[in-house]
């Protein structure tokens, strides 16, 4: 009886113990299935590149998975800059964010972090890898997104190809130059290889080519119409939808390095439906979101191997953004925007 | 004795009657300025207290005159003023050039196919004009615009003609979107013009062209110098042409640094400092409205109509009808045939081209297919309810607003009047923002936010200047002698408000209706500022494509916005136009 009290006691604890860990490692995903099928919806805003149809994709595949019926409202994102200022006044404002995840780049979380509006978690209990977890458990990384020089392939003949960043101060491209208002792209060059002093020089060089100015989606145009020869940088968002258009856009792909914004994913705090929110940014981290976002949205994970951003950066050098150069990042970006003409 | 006492008393009654209703009017205009003081002076109470703040509004911050001295100690501000000022007054200029002898031409001649310039007229005005700037681009730019490129071929010159990318480009393609505004404003001033003055100078001999100039022009000079000042202001305010013109070649005007500071390319928005750039727009204005209300006064000199029978005998243009068609055809060229064919054009491509034997080829009806299908039904709906309520809460307030000013001797009209002014001084965005966060703030009591209806009301509340100036500029032509004759057969001022002079104002009143609602179509920065995903209209779904660069898309979208509209205002016309004959014929 003794012999077998000492078998049974220490099974028995064995038992409970694996019964613990077991629910302390299934308990978090339980409770926010749990928590989801009772919000039953999610407000999601993301890339207009993304189009209902993607969103619509990533919807049901995120029921798929953790057998709900959540109902996902997809607001296309008309301007990133702008809407995430929304959210900032909002929450000044003491009133809910509109909607529940945003999906922008690493820049404007930076801007969210800065004024503490992410609802963190730790996103690791949900098996997402701590790389892909940015800004205090507050943002994940869904996608790359690279922004190189890009040029029209019909009318730039390859020899004028840009092939090196300091290309793009040679006078001869005087007036036929364009650059967009993404100046977070140099600030991140700033803050990463180049160091401050290089990168503001460069600017202000790349200023007196008097480039025309512009968003990334009417530069795109104006490159295809040939009203601009060269566009300082572009991202791959536009690459792709030209791609897919037909129209003759290229990035200048032997430059280096390579500048590359990440898409993150947040839940905004206040979220109405915070339980579908963190499960659908957990879900955003997973591999089987990849081919959905490459197909709709045109972008891969560089951390998940196999994918086409992750084929892209092996041997190059890429520029990625840590939540430390936020704050000199959110400063450059506005001082480069000035020394553009872009703000006063 | 009874005689006695009937005499005695009869005239205090008349008296006690006459200032009673005295004191009605009064009760009327106090009710109406305080009604207005509250919709109007609370938004840009908002904007005021935001120039004065730094950070977001909600945000618990001392008031600071930082904003001030960082914009108005600051040099750059007055170039950019300069700037302003030669835009503005160049795009009226341009606007003024085609309004006049268009309206003249339309509403006094006999030009063949008057109906149908005037609907072509009316479309015009349905292509939004970021659409229309777009097309002239394609047309005007140094690098690519096709006039440019022929003329260089045509005259063997190695620069280009014409440069878009400057405050004369941007002023021509303003001026000409002006052009429609400006003719519904003034179409029903001349409309009503006495032609008895006109008759006596053909029959002292005075050739067309003399009189048009020596007495249809002075005739309606309250009118035109009425559309001049509100054109003015609107020219100050407006930021689409700035922003796909000048922008990119760093022309900066007033507006664009509005819009920047509210939505910045970079970083964060600064609300205060768009206060104060706006704060001067609100010194302007009010400058410019106490100017109207002067205009105003002087107006009573140009009466014109009475109750003899007014209705305008057409002038009969006979070989000049060439050249005046000539003239219409031009203006209607550059307003709606080039840039509805350019957006036809871009709507059926899969990437924005120029024409090129490739290019046609390639061409697809895909967007048109797909385009509705990512829209959905939701913007349709909220746009026309848009396009329905906004003008008509915008023409009950301006009749009953212009009544007061023009008609009545209410001690304070002036005030009413310049109130009804200063939305106008306020640029849209800084409205829209005030209204915003005034519907957040008392979003329990006020629970707008979010809904189209806090669209309907900063549209309408921007609209009360332009509407006023519509009613005040018909009301002023209409001689009081009607009214004083209706209240000597005793009726009292509603009935003679509702049965003499409404109808005599019916056809301006309707004119103003049809424009405001489609104001109100294709208006996108107060809608893209209170805009959530419940209450998108068309505008902002044609604003988001633009902004991604899906020009085809756009154009496809714009096409189809174009046919919506004329249907819609096509159907509203016909449904109208027995009251707006019985206006005009009254």
């Amino acid at each position: 009886m003794k012999k077998m009290r000492g078998t049974v006691i220490p099974l028995l604890a064995l038992a409970v113990a694996i019964a613990w860990v077991g629910s302390a490692q299934a308990g978090p995903l339980e409770d926010l299935v749990a928590g989801a099928k009772k919000e039953g919806a999610i407000e999601f805003y993301g890339p207009s590149t993304l189009g209902p149809d993607g969103a619509q994709a990533l919807s049901q595949a995120f029921n798929k998975k953790y057998g709900l019926n959540i109902k996902l409202g997809y607001s296309p994102s008309g301007n990133m800059t702008r809407d995430t200022a929304k959210v900032i006044g909002l929450s000044a404002s003491g009133v809910a964010p509109e909607w529940d995840i945003m999906v922008v780049t690493d820049a404007h979380h930076g801007s969210l972090w800065l004024r503490k509006l992410h609802k963190s978690f730790d996103y690791t209990q949900l098996g997402v890898a701590k790389e892909r977890i940015e800004y205090d458990n507050g943002a994940v990384s869904v996608a790359n997104q690279f922004a190189l020089p890009a040029y029209n392939k019909k009318l730039l003949p390859a020899k004028d190809v840009p092939t090196k960043w300091e290309d793009l101060l040679d006078p001869k491209w005087k007036g036929k130059l364009g650059v967009i208002n993404s100046t977070h792209h140099f600030a991140r060059l700033a803050a990463g290889p180049w160091g401050e002093e290089k990168t503001t020089a460069f600017v202000k060089k790349l200023a007196e080519q008097k480039p025309i100015l512009g968003r990334a989606g009417e530069m795109a145009q104006r490159l295809i119409l040939g009203e601009v020869l060269i566009s300082a940088t572009l991202q791959d968002s536009q690459i792709h939808e030209a791609a897919e258009s037909g129209a003759p856009l290229a990035f200048a792909d032997a430059i280096q390095p390579v500048i590359s914004p990440e898409y993150n994913v947040g839940v905004l705090k206040g979220a109405p439906h915070a339980n579908v929110a963190t499960l659908f940014t957990a879900f955003m981290a997973s591999a089987e979101i990849q081919p959905i976002w490459k197909k709709h949205a045109g972008q891969s994970s560089a951390y998940v191997p196999g994918t086409d951003a992750y084929k892209f950066v092996q041997g190059k050098q890429v520029v990625y953004m840590k939540q430390d150069q936020a704050k000199l990042i959110d400063k450059l970006t506005r001082d480069y925007g000035k020394i553009f003409g872009f703000d006063r | 004795m009874k005689s006695e006492t009937r005499h005695d008393v009869s005239p205090i009654s008349w008296e006690g009657y006459a200032q009673l209703k005295q004191q009605g009017t009064t009760w009327f205009a106090a009710g109406l300025s305080g009604f207005l003081l509250i919709l109007i002076g609370v938004p840009v109470a908002m904007v005021i207290i935001m120039s004065l703040r730094t950070g977001f509004p909600g945000e618990d911050l001392p008031l600071t005159l930082e904003n001030f001295i960082e914009v108005y100690f600051n040099a750059g501000t007055y170039e950019i003023l300069l700037n302003t000022l030669i835009f503005a007054v160049a795009s009226i200029s341009v606007a003024l050039f085609f309004t006049v002898p268009l309206v003249w031409i339309l509403m006094r001649t006999d030009i063949p196919f008057k109906k149908t310039i005037y609907v072509l007229l009316t479309v015009g005005i349905l292509i939004p004009v970021f659409l229309r700037t777009i097309a002239w681009i394609l047309l005007l730019s140094p690098r690519i615009g096709l006039i440019n490129l022929w003329l260089q071929k045509l005259f063997e010159s190695s620069s280009p003609p014409f440069n878009l990318y400057s405050i004369t480009g941007m002023a021509f393609v303003q001026g000409v979107s002006f052009v429609p505004g400006a003719f519904f404003m003034l179409a029903a001033a001349y409309r009503s013009m006495d032609p008895s003055l006109e008759e006596a100078a053909y029959t002292s001999g005075v050739g067309k062209l003399k009189t048009f100039l020596k007495i249809n022009i002075p005739i309606t000079l309250p009118a035109i110098a009425a559309v001049m000042v509100y054109l003015f202001m609107t020219a100050i305010a407006v930021f689409e042409v700035p922003a796909i013109i000048g922008m990119p070649a760093r022309i900066l005007v007033l507006s664009s640094l509005i819009y920047n500071s509210t939505t910045p390319s970079t970083g964060l928005p600064s609300y205060g400092m768009a206060g104060a750039y706006g704060a001067i727009m609100l010194v302007l204005g009010l400058a410019l409205a106490s100017l109207y209300v002067r205009l105003v006064k002087q107006g009573k000199k140009y009466t014109v109509i009475t109750g003899r029978g007014y209705r305008p005998r057409e002038i009969a243009l006979g070989r000049w009808k060439w050249a005046a068609l000539a003239f219409v055809f031009f203006y209607l060229s550059i307003e709606v045939f080039i840039p509805f064919l350019v957006l036809l054009w871009a709507s059926m491509l899969p990437y924005l081209q120029l024409p090129s034997a490739a290019a046609l080829s390639s061409m697809t009806l895909k967007h048109y297919v797909e385009v509705p299908l990512h829209v959905g039904a939701q913007p349709f709906i909220n746009t026309l309810i848009l396009m329905f309520t906004v003008p008509t809460l915008t023409m009950i307030l301006s009749v009953l607003i212009s009544w007061v000013v023009i008609r009545t001797q209410v001690s304070f009209r002036g005030f009413l009047d310049t109130l009804a002014f200063i939305p106008h001084a306020v640029p849209g965005i800084l409205m829209a923002v005030g209204m915003a966060y005034l519907a957040l703030a008392y979003r329990d009591v006020f629970p707008l936010y979010g809904t189209v209806f806090i669209i309907v009301l900063a549209h309408t509340i921007n609209w009360i200047a332009y509407g006023t100036r519509t009613t005040n500029s018909v009301m002023i032509q209409v001689h009081r002698e009607l009214e004083e004759a209706g209240r000597v057969s005793g009726a009292s001022s509603p009935r003679v408000l509702w049965k003499i002079v409404l109808p005599l104002i019916a056809a301006g009143v309707l004119n103003s209706w049809v424009w405001i609602g489609m104001l109100s179509y294709r208006e996108v920065t107060m809608a893209l500022t209170l805009y959530t995903r419940h209450n998108v209209v068309i505008s902002t779904v044609v604003w988001q494509f633009w902004g991604s660069g899906w020009v085809p898309q756009v154009a496809a979208l714009g096409v189809i916005l174009i046919l919506f509209a004329t249907i819609v205002v096509g159907t509203v016309r016909v449904v109208l136009s027995r009251i707006g004959e019985i206006g005009e014929a009254s």
